[in-house]
């Protein structure tokens, strides 16, 4: 299935054993203003509306009423370093509609649990004061490096 | 040479006199009154303005006399047509019921047998039933087996429905034949009503509810007086209807309405807001004039729908994977897309638009069939504007009641119809049965007196003009000049990225013009030839336009 170029086995190499396939979904969040029973993924470019189907329904058992494709021109930016104009790659996006029944809601991934902001805090102060000393320590021999020490 | 210039001089000469003496317009005992007589206070925000001068318009477009003139008027502001979402009757995605509904305010109430007010004709209809029931046995059994049919199949349907739709249209007309000419002389509207087959039918309205589209939220945030408050303000979105019944009657009365007029208020009919964007149900957009046609020109004696009976093909061509249950519902979307379509483009031949709401209700009847089931609908039109400022605010809401599709026979066996369900004939006489009535109202109160459509105007070079204008925009026909349009490179190099700022400033977006924003008046009137031109002498090097001044 796949078509990814891997490289040519050499006498003495390590065996490929993994084959990748070139069917990908990636689940995304979905542009606001769109009914509740409607996924948005991205995929790949070669997955056709029965590619993503099968994905969907043989992998995941998820029940499937319709899919409607678009792919999405890739942004246009400046290249940071030399300053002309490059193109990112274009986005095949899959609007996968369940039954009016369900609903999917997107997950939260980046959740912040409870004592985690205290501990971001606690870790942030530490490194401040040890930053400090080094300074202190340091103050008096300017451009000496840090490792030139008992 | 010097004499004419010198002739031409005297008029300018006049304007340079000095008025020496001048008086008030009015005298002055008029100016003062007992009771201090105040201008309205006007709200003067932003909002405000705007408002008030939406309703100018909506007056405006009132005051027309003639159909057509209004017509136009509701495509002045665009001289590339709307951007219209498209509600085509036979193509209906997956759950679209809440978004028909919300779009056209209709409010869907299933039934098993047709409303109260049909009851009073059992007796006529149980008399037609005897006389008419072994002709359509005989007729959908000869439709169905007697014929082998040759069928020009077109390439973008399936072939099933193609097939399916042809076979209904000729069981929908001998059907028709049958029960027409046996009521003929039972009841006395029949003989006065027109029968159409495949005729035209388009509508267009403004819808002011709904959610802002991403993209315009988007080019909102760019400007930060937008960006503050304005961001999901509401704006009107056209919307067209399209659709071709295989058969429909008018006649010249309305039918009488279901329920009363006042009824339309109560709360009880309110639908729920669809608050997502159309192309998250399936529906696009489409660049185009805006028209309403309800399967004849203005001016025709017979303006009012009695009967439409619409095919089913569509059904076959949905995915299986939709269901039974959405099947029965994208029947019934199909239902309030087509009878509210039709009953609006006749209101508009009354006079009435989208910015002018209707002052009485109307009513229609709608049969669903593939030849052998049949759903029947009857929809009475009680309110037809929901732009921004009425969407809100206007308590009235249409209502459709609907049956489930009903089996006309269980099947065809040895040439023989068997099993024909008595009820679902009983249901569509008693459509045929029930008789328009004269109102004791007023019909066209926005219409003119003696001017009420465009045949109506004396002035031969007018009434010309303002014909040939109309059946120019609602032909919908492309243009001879593409439309306006921004190439990718420009996108790419000179709108994201200002790479070709040494080139002269030439493209409409960069000289900060919408070309889309263009109105429809906004053209060279067609040039005179001066051979054309009357004798001996004439300065009219272009033809007058007679665009309604709204």
């Amino acid at each position: 299935m796949s078509t990814r170029w891997y490289p040519i086995y050499q006498r003495g190499n390590p065996q490929l054993r993994v084959f990748l396939p070139n069917f990908w979904m990636k689940l995304v969040r979905p542009l606001p203003q769109q009914a509740s029973n409607i996924v948005h993924f991205q995929c790949s470019m070669e997955m056709t509306k029965h590619d993503i189907k099968n994905y969907l329904d043989k992998i995941y058992n998820v029940p499937i009423i319709d899919i409607r494709t678009k792919i999405t021109t890739g942004r246009f930016r400046k290249d940071a370093g030399k300053g002309y104009i490059v193109k990112d790659d274009d986005i095949k996006y899959a609007m996968v509609v369940l039954p009016k029944t369900m609903t999917f809601e997107f997950p939260n991934i980046f959740e912040k649990k409870k004592g985690d902001l205290e501990d971001d805090t606690k870790s942030l102060e530490e490194t401040k004061k040890s930053f400090r000393k080094y300074i202190n320590r340091n103050k008096d021999r300017p451009d000496v490096p840090s490792w030139f020490s008992i | 040479m010097l004499a004419s210039s010198g002739q031409r001089m005297i008029p300018k000469l006049k304007s340079f006199t000095i008025r020496r003496f001048t008086q008030p317009a009015i005298s002055e005992q008029n100016e003062y009154t007992d009771v201090p007589n105040y201008p309205p206070i006007l709200d003067t925000s932003l909002q405000g303005r705007k408002q008030r001068k939406r309703e100018t318009l909506y007056e405006n477009i009132k005051a027309l006399k003639t159909v057509e003139e209004k017509q136009i008027a509701l495509n002045m502001p665009r001289y590339y047509g709307w951007p219209c979402i498209m509600f085509k009757e036979n193509s209906v995605p997956y759950n679209a019921m809440p978004f028909v509904q919300y779009y056209t305010k209709t409010y869907f109430k299933s039934i098993h047998k047709l409303p109260d007010t049909y009851n009073n004709t059992s007796t006529l209809t149980d008399t037609v039933l005897k006389d008419v029931k072994s002709h359509i046995e005989d007729c959908i059994a000869f439709e169905n087996i007697g014929i082998e049919r040759k069928i020009e199949i077109c390439s973008d349907l399936r072939v099933e429905q193609q097939m399916e739709d042809l076979k209904t249209k000729e069981i929908v007309k001998q059907i028709n034949r049958i029960i027409m000419n046996n009521i003929t002389d039972k009841v006395p509207h029949i003989l006065s009503t027109q029968v159409d087959y495949e005729p035209r039918h388009e509508a267009f309205w403004f819808m002011g509810g709904g959610a802002v589209p991403r993209k315009v939220i988007n080019w909102r945030k760019q400007y930060p007086w937008l960006r503050k408050d304005r961001l999901n303000e509401a704006f009107d979105k056209p919307v067209q209807y399209i659709g071709s019944p295989m058969l429909t009657l008018r006649n010249n009365l309305p039918l009488r309405p279901i329920i009363p007029y006042n009824e339309a208020e109560n709360p009880e009919f309110k639908v729920n807001e669809f608050e997502y964007v159309p192309e998250s149900v399936g529906y696009v957009l489409e660049h185009r004039y805006g028209t309403n046609i309800p399967g004849f020109w203005p001016g025709d004696q017979d303006e009012f729908g009695l009967l439409s009976y619409h095919g089913r093909g569509h059904i076959i061509n949905r995915k299986e994977s939709f269901g039974a249950e959405d099947n029965l519902e994208a029947l019934h979307c199909q239902a309030i897309k087509s009878s509210f379509g039709w009953l609006l483009a006749q209101a508009n031949y009354q006079g009435f638009t989208t910015y002018n709401d209707i002052t009485y209700p109307l009513t229609t009847q709608t049969v669903i069939t593939n030849g052998q089931l049949l759903s029947f609908y009857v929809y009475q039109l009680n309110t037809i504007t929901m732009n921004i400022d009425a969407v809100n605010t206007n308590p009235k809401h249409n209502i459709c009641y609907g049956t489930k599709p009903m089996e006309l026979y269980e099947t065809i066996e040895d040439g023989k119809v068997k099993g024909l369900n008595e009820d679902t004939l009983k249901m569509l006489i008693q459509f045929y049965v029930n008789a328009p009535v004269e109102r004791d109202h007023e019909l066209k109160p926005y219409l003119g007196d003696e001017e009420q459509v465009v045949a109506d105007i004396e002035e031969d070079e007018r009434r010309n003009w303002l014909e040939a204008t109309y059946k120019h925009i609602v032909s919908n026909r492309p243009k001879h000049v593409l439309m306006p349009e921004i190439y990718l490179w420009e996108k790419i190099y000179k709108i994201q990225h200002n790479t070709r700022f040494f080139e002269a400033k030439k493209r409409p977006f960069e000289l900060g013009i919408n070309p889309f924003k263009r109105r429809l008046d906004e053209h060279l009137p067609p040039y005179i030839p001066k051979v054309l031109r009357p004798y001996p002498k004439c300065r009219k090097k272009f033809e007058t336009m007679y665009y309604p001044k709204i």
